[in-house]
């Protein structure tokens, strides 16, 4: 893990490309929590209004990104 | 842009199209075209990888994909980059399998027919294609090939490449195997 060993140190040197890489990672592993949890939801009967407001969007937003399927 | 790609390339279009289905996912992305490129026999590309020593180990590729499908397709480099936070993705992927079953991250709705719809092209897969056009072009070949498909895999950033890599198939490499050593520029 060497590798991660100089990922890690060069993030603590503030590498702006590791640090630009971790958030586009992050928002990544977001957009799926987000879809796994809205499915779990959807699931267990709740309304778009009920998910939307628990996320803090708009209902139509919400919609409109999961409600095709 | 596709009636310049030979059978290969189509070939491997196709094999993408079905590899996503298969797997239930929401589009085709680059990893689909990487299995699909692996499933072709007597193509340029599949001469490249198997004079690279991939042939053999074709599973390990399989299965390299197929966990970093699990983990939301982060690469290593994503997950290393997202470690430096403090933030550790297994432990994340775990805990939410444990609630919502395995899989559940790796962002597919389940099994083959579940979803019969089109499944659009994935922006990875559409850039993929593009930059194949693109290193075609520079190359001066007339048709887009598997093998110009493979090269675009190994320079894009990302799961494919990164499998790839692991795996000794680089840009070099398959330039090195496919038109000899030197005189090959790398294609912008």
């Amino acid at each position: 893990m060497t590798e991660a060993t100089d990922l890690a140190e060069r993030a603590g040197d503030r590498d702006p490309r590791v640090g630009l890489r971790a958030v586009a990672a992050l928002r990544r592993l977001l957009e799926q929590l987000e879809s796994v949890q809205v499915r779990s939801a959807r699931n267990q009967g709740w309304s778009w209004q009920e998910i939307a407001a628990e996320l803090g969007v708009s209902r139509q937003a919400v919609h409109k990104k999961y409600g095709r399927h | 842009m596709f009636e310049r790609f030979t059978k290969d390339a189509r070939a491997v279009v196709a094999g993408a199209v079905e590899h996503a289905e298969e797997a239930g996912a929401g589009s085709v992305d680059a990893e689909h075209l990487l299995l699909a490129l692996l499933d072709r026999e007597g193509s340029r590309a599949s001469f490249a990888l198997a004079a690279l020593g991939l042939a053999e180990r074709e599973d390990a590729v399989r299965q390299a994909l197929g966990e970093a499908r699990r983990r939301a397709g982060l690469s290593q480099a994503d997950t290393e980059a997202l470690a430096g936070l403090g933030i550790d993705v297994s432990e994340i992927i775990a805990r939410v399998e444990e609630a919502h079953g395995a899989g559940a991250m790796a962002g597919d709705r389940g099994g083959r027919g579940r979803w019969s719809g089109r499944r659009p092209f994935g922006k990875g897969a559409k850039e993929t294609l593009e930059k194949a056009l693109r290193i075609a072009v520079a190359r001066r070949d007339r048709h887009i090939g598997d093998e110009h498909i493979l090269l675009a895999l190994t320079v894009r950033p990302g799961v494919s490449g990164e499998v790839l890599a692991d795996h000794g198939v680089t840009h070099e490499s398959v330039t090195r195997v496919l038109y000899g050593g030197g005189g090959a520029a790398k294609a912008g």
